[in-house]
């Protein structure tokens, strides 16, 4: 166990200087200083780059939410001092290599992946991008523009699962540094300029910000070469930002974003306090992994709601921040100091929506106060022993894993898992489902309409009855619909908060507070 | 070709010591054998020596093209969930144990054409168990008419998870205005009137199984760490018993489009304007090459640097995105300009300089240029995308999807290669044609 002491100790250390850690295993050598990681696999014929920039949209500063995401955008999107967006754009097509950014709270990739039989030109042009970008005044527009719809337009009008998702987030983390949408409100894009963003460049695209990762077949010397391009940025660092702590929790609260729409879309968190650099991350995962697997049928939660009684097309549950990659696995590159739980469902019959909110919670209760069997605990390890190894699979994924690792105070956070795993006991996963969930204190954003309704429903605890297409439902699924038509769910009306969705990230907050 | 395109961001190299190319020139470099059992199972196996990973892929060559009776829209892909059912031998709770131990990535994916199963694990200790296990459940599916009546909900839930999303929407309404008889007119979904009629269909399942689920209908693609003979050893071992269906599907021939058509759908709420133009263009084919000229017509002209996108969403910002879209399909599909406009009011303009730029392609030859940067363009994308063993089973399976032969990924790079800017230009003149377009708008209804 001496080992582990030492990661967590490495992790403490992580979160209050990531680049220092890092500084350990690249060329760097403090914190002002440009760290590399690098994957050689000389048979490989591609080459992956991940640029990682160790600051995320937490560091928007007040009243400019969404300047990170444009100006990094600028950064993957937009021309070099050189060459305009078009060009680029028409120099990349013969080699097939795109270039894409991935934003979160922390931290930014942007990232690429190239046939080493074009490597050099298209190193040429990706270092300039990002060395001595354009900052033209056409790109600057365009790609504010197109934040502007996204977040006027698409994510409230288009989007109600993501939305659900994003509203929990304001929830979750309400006066946090990551309760902002990270494309920002209409009302702060509209007044980000193209100065902000440069001098969001100038102090953020610094050495000791920057991680340079490298994978496959890219020739001998070629890191040395791109190290020493990027170590003409300035010196400096962005310091971790201050995560202050979590308001205090009342019970059960509810946003509902009322809209006109079919099915009802929910979705329901609370903080954790754990990241992957705690050792009972392993513990809590197993417990994860067995209550909502993103996408698989292992969830048990999946099981109850969409398997038993045919609500919807899935629910599934998260012990830390997920985004999908590559077919269902998780996206690397989303490493947090702090994490949060969260339950998706996915949309269902508006008429069912109280019956599943209640059965959701109950669920949650169950997971709490009893804990998961010793042969579900056995199936479920050994399932994610296996299936963590489909994670990392491109050259991209096995480098932004790598990367990932480093965040948290690992070498490789997927062999840990192969260590720790098999060392587990019920009791462990148990213990962490005490010490980290719970089923008091959540809370729950809804994209429904009729919303007073709902309200009504929750608060007053009326009865919830469903029906079902089949008349021949199985004796138990009937019998377990009675307890949870019925289970009480102590909702304040002070605690329920319903606004127009289109009302959502028009300005910071929550609406109608 | 266009799925290529859209895959290159998934895809990058992993592993390393892959055999040599079957021959210098050939896009899939990785040898492959091909073997037919006497029930009419095709199995295309592709040994890779590293790393630890199988992919194992069914492909049943049944999508939503075979739902050719009315009332019957959907059920392709219903039928795809009803086969995790599991079997009375390893009925669905063991079966669900049995993925969740292996640990797999897994899934079915229902398209117009076809649909895929797949089991992508790790560990060549596990494929008899993979091989017997898949095999039962598609010779002994085992369901009763109260399982068809629970699940039918859940592709209703399905439906609601995609209607707020107006990209959907737009491609249903597409279809139903550009298609009179055949059976692309409906979506892979299929209609929220037939959805909700799935739970009555419990004969009908039966009759669609004994049709399509049979082994004249679909391929074996297993992709990774094993060994050949082995693997055919259990393949006959556990799929010999499956009994051929030699049904013979007739989807109904789509007569010419006598003129323009057009529809409009109002959002409820802002939303971001869309614009799609669908022309009726050639079924896939790896010989003739009007299917191969116009995927490169569409990929030359809609490049994101082409000057039609240089012009509308970078220059003057009327639209979020533009983008062409061409699936490969066994029937004659649509070619569809899908434009994503920020403002209502410029849906005119938009349609306006979409198509001129058609216009212009008709009488102005693309450049040599931009034909070998396309064709450099694919070599690449394909490099990148079969750069994984799942990748590579991907590709290949929806190509032996096509046309049922794993060569079918190669002769179509050689036909892309002997494409001219002569023959794209004709196609343009051919296809091209307001009398064979079908324009369907979207946009915001105000605020709800």
């Amino acid at each position: 166990m001496n080992a582990r002491t030492t990661k967590s100790a490495l992790a403490v250390l992580a979160a209050l200087a990531f680049a220092a850690i890092l500084a350990s295993c690249g060329a760097g050598a403090g914190p002002d200083q440009l760290t590399t990681a690098l994957l050689s696999l000389p048979d490989n014929p591609l080459v992956a780059f991940r640029i990682l920039i160790n600051a995320g949209s937490a560091e928007d500063p007040t009243g400019k939410d969404g300047l990170c995401r444009l100006t990094w955008s600028l950064l993957a999107e937009g021309g070099s001092r050189l060459r305009s967006a078009q060009d680029i754009s028409r120099a990349l097509f013969p080699m097939a290599a795109s270039i894409s950014l991935s934003l979160d709270k922390e931290t930014a990739v942007i990232s690429a992946t190239v046939h080493k039989d074009n490597l050099r030109t298209f190193y040429a042009i990706f270092r300039d991008m990002l060395l001595d970008p354009g900052f033209r005044a056409e790109d600057f527009e365009r790609l504010r523009a197109a934040q502007l719809a996204y977040v006027e337009k698409t994510l409230t009008a288009n989007m109600n699962e993501q939305l659900g998702k994003e509203i929990l987030g304001l929830m979750i983390y309400d006066g946090h540094p990551y309760g902002r949408l990270d494309e920002g409100t209409v009302e702060s894009i509209r007044t980000l300029t193209l100065e902000e963003a440069k001098e969001f460049y100038r102090q953020n695209f610094v050495r000791g910000n920057i991680v340079l990762g490298l994978a496959g077949g890219y020739p001998e010397g070629f890191p040395a070469e791109v190290e020493k391009d990027f170590k003409k940025l300035p010196a400096g660092f962005t310091p971790r930002i201050p995560l202050s702590a979590r308001r205090p929790r009342r019970g059960l609260e509810f946003v509902l974003a009322e809209k006109d729409t079919p099915g009802t879309a929910i979705s329901m968190g609370f903080p954790v306090a754990l990241t992957k650099a705690d050792r009972d991350f392993f513990a809590l995962w197993v417990a994860g992994a067995h209550f909502g697997e993103h996408r698989q049928h292992v969830s048990h939660l999946f099981q109850k709601i969409r398997e038993e009684r045919g609500q919807n097309y899935g629910d599934y549950a998260y012990i830390e921040h997920f985004v999908q990659g590559r077919d269902k696995f998780p996206a690397p590159g989303h490493a947090r100091r702090q994490q949060y739980f969260s339950i998706w469902i996915r949309p269902l019959p508006n008429a069912n929506r109280h019956f599943v909110i209640r059965q959701t919670l109950r669920e949650l209760r169950r997971l709490v106060d009893e804990g998961i069997s010793e042969e579900r605990f056995q199936l479920v390890r050994t399932y994610l022993l296996n299936y963590t190894k489909l994670y990392a699979q491109t050259l991209d994924e096995r480098l932004g894993w790598r990367m990932d690792s480093r965040f948290y105070g690992y070498e490789d956070f997927l062999a840990e898992a192969a260590r720790i795993l098999p060392t587990l006991k019920r009791e462990d996963v148990n213990a962490a489902i005490k010490k980290y969930l719970q089923a008091d204190n959540v809370e729950i954003a809804v994209i429904t309409p009729n919303a007073a309704a709902l309200m009504d429903d929750l608060v007053s605890n009326r009865l919830s009855p469903i029906r079902y297409a089949n008349p021949n439902m199985p004796a138990a699924v009937l019998e377990e619909d009675e307890v949870i038509r019925s289970y009480p769910l102590a909702v304040n009306r002070e605690n329920v908060r319903i606004a127009p969705a289109a009302e959502f990230f028009k300005t910071s907050g929550i609406p109608g507070r | 070709m266009i799925r290529i395109l859209a895959m290159l961001a998934a895809g990058s190299l992993a592993f390393s010591a892959a055999a040599p190319p079957a021959a210098a020139t050939d896009v899939f470099p990785y040898p492959m054998k091909v073997e037919l059992l006497d029930n009419g199972l095709k199995v295309v196996s592709i040994p890779l020596k590293n790393p630890d990973i199988i992919a194992f892929y069914t492909v049943v060559r049944s999508g939503s093209r075979n739902e050719i009776e009315p009332g019957k829209s959907g059920f392709a892909h219903f039928f795809e969930h009803m086969m995790f059912k599991g079997t009375k031998t390893v009925p669905r709770p063991a079966y669900d144990d049995y993925l969740t131990r292996l640990g797999a990535g897994t899934n079915g994916y229902t398209s117009d054409d076809y649909t895929f199963y797949f089991v992508v694990f790790a560990g060549r200790d596990n494929l008899e168990e993979v091989v017997r296990t898949e095999a039962d459940r598609f010779l002994n599916l085992y369901y009763t008419e109260e399982m068809i009546k629970t699940e039918a909900p859940v592709i209703e839930g399905e439906y609601l998870a995609s209607v707020s999303n107006p990209g959907r929407r737009v491609d249903e309404l597409l279809r139903d205005t550009a298609y009179d008889l055949h059976s692309y007119k409906h979506t892979t979904l299929g209609y929220l009137r037939d959805i909700q009629d799935m739970p009555r269909q419990f004969d009908y399942s039966l009759l669609y199984k004994d049709r399509f689920y049979a082994p004249d209908n679909s391929i074996l693609l297993v992709v990774g760490d094993f060994d050949h003979g082995r693997l055919m050893d259990l393949v006959r071992k556990y799929y010999a018993p499956w009994k051929k269906s030699n049904y013979v599907l007739q989807t109904p021939v789509e007569p010419p489009q006598k003129e323009a058509r057009r529809a409009h759908l109002l959002w409820p709420g802002k939303t971001i304007a869309r614009l799609a133009i669908g022309f009726h263009g050639p079924a896939f084919s790896d010989e003739l090459p009007d299917k191969a000229a116009m995927d490169l017509l569409a990929a030359v002209a809609f490049a994101p640097s082409s000057p039609i996108i240089q012009r509308l969403v970078r220059d003057e910002q009327k639209c979020l995105s533009l983008y062409a879209d061409f699936s490969d399909t066994r029937d004659p599909g649509l070619l569809v300009l899908n434009a994503a406009v920020k403002n209502d009011e410029d849906l005119p303009y938009v349609e306006a300089r979409i198509l001129e730029e058609l216009a212009r392609l008709k009488n102005e030859p693309v450049s040599e240029k931009d034909l070998a940067d396309i064709k450099a363009n694919l070599k690449y994308s394909t490099a990148a995308a079969l750069g994984t063993t799942d990748g590579v089973a991907g590709i290949l399976s929806f190509y032996l999807n096509l046309t049922g032969d794993p060569g079918t990924l190669n002769r179509l790079f050689a036909l892309y290669d002997r494409i001219t800017p002569a023959d794209i230009r004709s196609v343009a003149a051919r296809y091209f044609r307001a009398e064979n377009s079908t324009t369907v708008t979207l946009s915001s209804g105000g605020e709800k």
